[in-house]
C-alpha cells in the first residue's frame, strides 16, 4: 500500500495567509496541517508516499517534509502542474504507484481517528476503491455516497437536492491499481478538472465493490480561516500537552498548556488551556491567553488579551484591544494606538485581509 | 485521459508532460537536483500524443 498526498491548489480561500506560502503549511495546534497526513499515513503503515506539488509552495513543502526520514517515511514528489482534477494528480502518480495499492490524501485535511481503520476495511475484501465517509448535517453542500447494509457503496451523488443518506465523502480515498485505467478512459468535467468522484462512479459501473468507511471522530478540511481555528481548537482539546518552557512566580497558568523549552511565561501574564505556545515566544506581564489559542515561534505578547486565536509566528502584538476568533499570519505585528494622536487605528493590510475593528 | 508523466533520472521526481511542455526546458523542481529536464525527454510517441490533445491538459 502506498500513499498519495495532495498538496496542490491555490489556497485562495485563505487569503492572505497563502500569498507567501501552500496552505497545507498552515499550522494547526503549531505543526503544519500537512505533517498530520504524513503522521496517519505512517500508523497505518503507509511508509512510501507519493507528495503531489501543484504550482504554489513545491520548494516550501519540499524544505519541510525533505526526503521523509525524520518521519520514518520514504518521500517521491509528484510536480502535477496545472490543477486538473484530483483524478488527474492520482494519474501523475501511476508510476509511483506501479503494481500497489494506495491511499489519496487531501493535505488540508485533519481528522482526529487516523486512517488505519479506512486502510483496514479496504484490505479486507476485494474492492476496486474504499471511500471515507462522515455524517454531515447540510448534506446538499457535499458530495453523498448512498450505501447498502455491508457498507458497500451504491452510487454516488454531488450535492444532491434531494439527499439519500448524510454521508459525504471526505478528502480521504483507497484505490485499487484498477483506477488508473477508469482515469485514462474519463474526460474532463465541465469545470475542465478530472474529477474523482467520476473515477468513483466508472469503477461502481465496471462492477467494482466500493468499500466505505464512516469515520466517527471530528474531520476538518482547513480550507478556510474559521476552518484553521476550529481544527486549533480540536487538536488542542485532543493533544497531550506538555509544559516545558519557563513560568515565571507570579504567573497564572491554568488547564493543559504546552510551552516549548525555549518559551517563556512572565509574571503577571495569565495563560489558561488549552493552549500551545511555540519556541521562541514570550507571553509578558499584563497578558491574558484564552483557550483555544496557539501562538507560533519567536512571538511577544506585550499585554494584549487574546484567545481562541492563531498566530502563527514571528509576530509582536502589544494593543491593549483584545483579539479573538483570528488568524495572524507570520511577522503580522500588531501594536497600540491608545497614546496616538488623531485618535484612531492604524493599519499597514496586505491584499485579501479581513479585519472587524 | 491519457497522464503522461517523466521521472527525473537523477532524483526520482516524477513531473507531468503538461509542466514539461509549458517551460519545454527546465530545472528538475527536486529541491537539490541539478538537473536538466526537456520536454524532449519523453519519447516521440508521448510528445506527439501530448501536442495533439494540448488543450485538454490546459485549464
Ligand atoms: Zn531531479
Amino acid at each position: 500500500m502506498k500513499g498519495v498526498l495532495l498538496s496542490g491548489g491555490t489556497g485562495s480561500r485563505l487569503r492572505p495567509i497563502t500569498h507567501t506560502g501552500p496552505k497545507q503549511l498552515v499550522p494547526v495546534a503549531n505543526k503544519p496541517v500537512l505533517e498530520y497526513a504524513i503522521e496517519d499515513l505512517k500508523e497505518a503503515g503507509v511508509t512510501e508516499i507519493g507528495v503531489v506539488l501543484g504550482h504554489k509552495g513545491r520548494e516550501e513543502i519540499q524544505e519541510l517534509l525533505g526526503d521523509g526520514s525524520k518521519y520514518g517515511v520514504d518521500i517521491t514528489y509528484i510536480v502535477q502542474g496545472n490543477p486538473l482534477g484530483l483524478a488527474h494528480a492520482a494519474g501523475c502518480a501511476r508510476d509511483f504507484v506501479g503494481d500497489d495499492d494506495f491511499v489519496m490524501y487531501l493535505g488540508d485535511n485533519i481528522l482526529k481517528q487516523g486512517i488505519s481503520e479506512l486502510v483496514e476495511s479496504f484490505q479486507q475484501g476485494d474492492y476496486g476503491a474504499g471511500i471515507a465517509l462522515q455524517e454531515v448535517d447540510n448534506p446538499t453542500q457535499f458530495g453523498i455516497a448512498n450505501v447498502d447494509d455491508d457498507g458497500n457503496v451504491t452510487e454516488l451523488i454531488e450535492k444532491p437536492d434531494d439527499p439519500p443518506t448524510n454521508l459525504a465523502l471526505i478528502g480521504i480515498y483507497v484505490f485499487s491499481n484498477a483506477v488508473f485505467d477508469v482515469i485514462e478512459r474519463l474526460e474532463p468535467s465541465w469545470r475542465g478538472e478530472l474529477e474523482i468522484t467520476d473515477a468513483i462512479q466508472t469503477l461502481l459501473e465496471d462492477g467494482n465493490a466500493i468499500n466505505s468507511h464512516v469515520v466517527r471522530g471530528w474531520w476538518k478540511d482547513t480550507g478556510k480561516p474559521e476552518d484553521i481555528l476550529e481544527a486549533n481548537r480540536l487538536v488542542l482539546e485532543d493533544k497531550d500537552l506538555a509544559r516545558e518552557g519557563r513560568i515565571d512566580p507570579g504567573a497564572t497558568v491554568q488547564g493543559r498548556v504546552e510551552l516549548h523549552e525555549t518559551a517563556t511565561i512572565e509574571a503577571g501574564a495569565t495563560v489558561r488551556g488549552p493552549v500551545s505556545i511555540a519556541e521562541n515566544s514570550v507571553i509578558e506581564s499584563g497578558t491574558y491567553v484564552g483557550p483555544y489559542t496557539s501562538i507560533g515561534p519567536n512571538s511577544t505578547l506585550e499585554g494584549v488579551h487574546l484567545e481562541n486565536s492563531v498566530v502563527i509566528g514571528d509576530s509582536t502584538i502589544s494593543t491593549t484591544g483584545k483579539i479573538v476568533d483570528s488568524l495572524l499570519g507570520r511577522g503580522a505585528n500588531v501594536g497600540r494606538a491608545d497614546e496616538l494622536l488623531p485618535e484612531g487605528r492604524r493599519l499597514v493590510v496586505g491584499e485579501n485581509s479581513q479585519l472587524k475593528l | 485521459m491519457r497522464i503522461i508523466t517523466h521521472t527525473c533520472p537523477q532524483c526520482g521526481t516524477i513531473v507531468s508532460a503538461n509542466e514539461l511542455e509549458s517551460s519545454r526546458v527546465m530545472k528538475c523542481p527536486g529541491l537539490s537536483c541539478e538537473s536538466v529536464l526537456r520536454f524532449d525527454d519523453l519519447s516521440d510517441e508521448e510528445q506527439e500524443f501530448f501536442v495533439n490533445h494540448r488543450e485538454q491538459y490546459r485549464l
